[in-house]
């Protein structure tokens, strides 16, 4: 009884503590919403904790649209699918030939392939930016999602490669009996299983692509081609001063994708996190 | 002889991969190495110089800024989130549904480097919310510029991106909290161990391989860091909070001294390989138990 109330008591101040903790933790995402709905001259003068009830989110969504977000936001979707969606098209294809076709050295294949997410994205950069100026696809939507795919791939090969470790050769024997050629084998059977590892690293992909800025910085230089992060930042220099909330809210505006991922998946995220975060992290 | 035709036709099945990690991240990887010996500018034909770059990295003056940062960033920025992130795993743990709790926490990691960035570049701005809250709370002589005051804008960067890399180390806690046997903790319990007794004889050493995972992520992570100065501070000003991958931007894509910011980059390469050649192994091994 008296262990009992004691137990209680406790949990009772630790929720408290808790959640003060948390409130405090959440509180400049608090502060990025309720200042994205002021006006500019709201924002510059008043107090930065205050909350107005008002509209202006409307009329600052619009303005960071227009001068520059929306391109940003469109481009960055682009690249997220497609990148994101051929990497895993191509890991599917290669870690089914080195685990299921039994290929001779596949393991260094395979190192071979996971090697291009060891390196620092620094040991990249200037030979791709000077590559790609000389073959005239920097600046281009092209230039991006092929970097895109090819940075994705070792990790989604890695990923992949343990998934096809785990199917029971059972299977595929069978099927083989039965006359299936390699190809079928791998749309008919591997594809179905395959379905949650699948969509778990097109959506890891995807969040890593929307969050990155150094390769965006890199190749692309015009408002039609820059990832939503770059126009992000570029917009700042721009307004921050003038306009605060407009860019507030286009911080809102690129956040709001990844932030839908993660509550969608949220713990699934957590092993592919820790692994992925080798080649896809956030310095 | 079914056998030597799938060896031959998984070629085909690699090759997409194979090629294009070889031209896109094979290929950079090599050209940077040579790069970083030769005075290449992008204009004139590259001579090659030796080992002058990496000579001219460790003695100008002007890098041991660079230089420092980057340290005080990997020292901080792992010992804050790792520390931060097991503090908030270990209490969650103890409360029944706080699921809510997790996802808050973690909602800071979601977001990219750059949308962070610009949010606390306004948080810390000299008329901002920061200063603001000093000021309320009595402090007011504490308030000045940020981000544009050195030391103070590296340490406040460092904080901005605590806030937002402790989720993931919180995360990786949890699932090594959640596997821990439930026996020794009560037999501990019931010899009396409490609060930090039980944390430092107990659970830490129970759960050292999730410190040494996350602690190796955030070192890799730290040691690179760009997006988040860049965009708080472009590493000034002057370059008084600039970073070793900052330093390789600037030197590449501004002053177009490419065997400089190749040096730099091969650097940057060698200390993170130590860090990355670490993680793996304990994340491997981690998987192979499990």
């Amino acid at each position: 009884m008296n262990y009992k109330t004691k137990e209680k008591v406790n949990l009772t101040v630790g929720y408290i503590g808790m959640i003060i903790v948390v409130m405090a933790w959440i509180y400049p995402v608090f502060f990025l919403i309720v200042n994205a709905n002021k006006t500019a001259s709201q924002y510059s003068k008043g107090d930065k904790t205050e909350i107005i009830f008002g509209t202006a989110f409307i009329d600052n969504a619009i303005k960071a649209w227009n001068k520059g977000i929306g391109d940003g936001v469109v481009n960055s979707l682009i690249y997220g699918f497609c990148g994101s969606s051929l990497a895993v098209i191509f890991a599917f294809l290669a870690a089914f030939g080195i685990v299921r076709l039994k290929m001779k050295n596949g393991l260094l294949w395979f190192l071979l392939i996971y090697s291009g997410t060891v390196f620092p994205f620094q040991m990249y950069l200037l030979p791709l930016f000077e590559a790609y100026v000389a073959i005239g696809i920097y600046n281009t939507k092209f230039g991006l999602i092929l970097m895109y795919v090819s940075i994705c791939i070792p990790f989604a090969t890695f990923v992949l490669r343990g998934f096809f470790l785990t199917v029971p050769w059972e299977l595929q024997e069978l099927a083989k009996i039965e006359g299936a050629s390699n190809l079928q084998i791998l749309y008919k059977i591997m594809m179905p299983l395959a379905k949650a590892p699948l969509l778990l690293v097109f959506l890891i992909q995807f969040t890593w692509i929307w969050n990155d800025l150094l390769f965006g910085m890199v190749l692309s230089r015009s408002t039609s081609v820059r990832p939503v992060t770059s126009a992000l930042v570029g917009m700042q220099n721009l307004y921050a001063q003038m306009d605060g909330p407009t860019i507030l809210m286009a911080t809102v505006m690129a956040s709001i994708p990844t932030l839908v991922i993660f509550l969608l998946l949220q713990r699934h995220f957590i092993r592919g996190l820790t692994l992925g975060s080798m080649g896809t992290g956030k310095g | 002889m079914n056998f030597n035709k799938d060896t031959n036709q998984a070629y085909l099945y690699i090759a997409p991969a194979v090629i294009l990690v070889s031209l896109i991240c094979i290929y950079p990887i090599i050209r940077t190495l040579i790069m970083s010996f030769t005075d290449n500018d992008g204009l004139n034909p590259a001579n090659f110089i030796g080992f002058d770059n990496y000579i001219k990295l460790f003695l100008d003056p002007n890098y041991i800024i660079p230089i420092k940062n980057t340290i005080i960033w990997t020292v901080l920025a792992t010992v804050f989130p790792v520390s931060i992130g097991f503090l908030f795993a270990y209490s969650i743990q103890f409360l029944p549904r706080s699921n809510f709790f997790q996802i808050l926490i973690y909602i800071p990691a979601t977001v990219s480097a750059a949308a962070a960035g610009v949010l606390f570049g306004f948080i810390l701005d000299k008329s901002g919310l920061f200063n603001q809250v000093l000021a309320l709370i009595g402090f007011e002589h504490l308030n000045r510029d940020w981000l544009f005051r050195a030391p103070e804008n590296t340490y406040s960067m460092i904080g901005a991106y605590t806030w937002q890399a402790t989720g993931i180390n919180m995360m990786i806690f949890l699932v090594g909290l959640q596997g821990l046997p439930k026996e020794p903790m009560e037999a501990a319990k019931i010899d009396g161990a409490k609060g930090f007794t039980l944390i430092f004889k107990i659970v830490i050493p129970m759960i050292m391989p999730y410190f040494v995972i996350a602690s190796l992520l955030a070192l890799i992570n730290s040691f690179r860091i760009f997006d988040s100065v860049w965009v708080m501070t472009m590493g000034g000003p002057g370059r008084y909070s600039e970073t070793l991958a900052v330093t390789m931007y600037r030197e590449g894509f501004i002053i177009f001294d490419l065997g400089y910011a190749a040096a730099v980059a091969v650097l940057i390469s060698l200390v993170g390989l130590v860090f990355s050649y670490y993680y793996l192994k304990s994340v491997l091994t981690k998987e192979d138990v499990s």
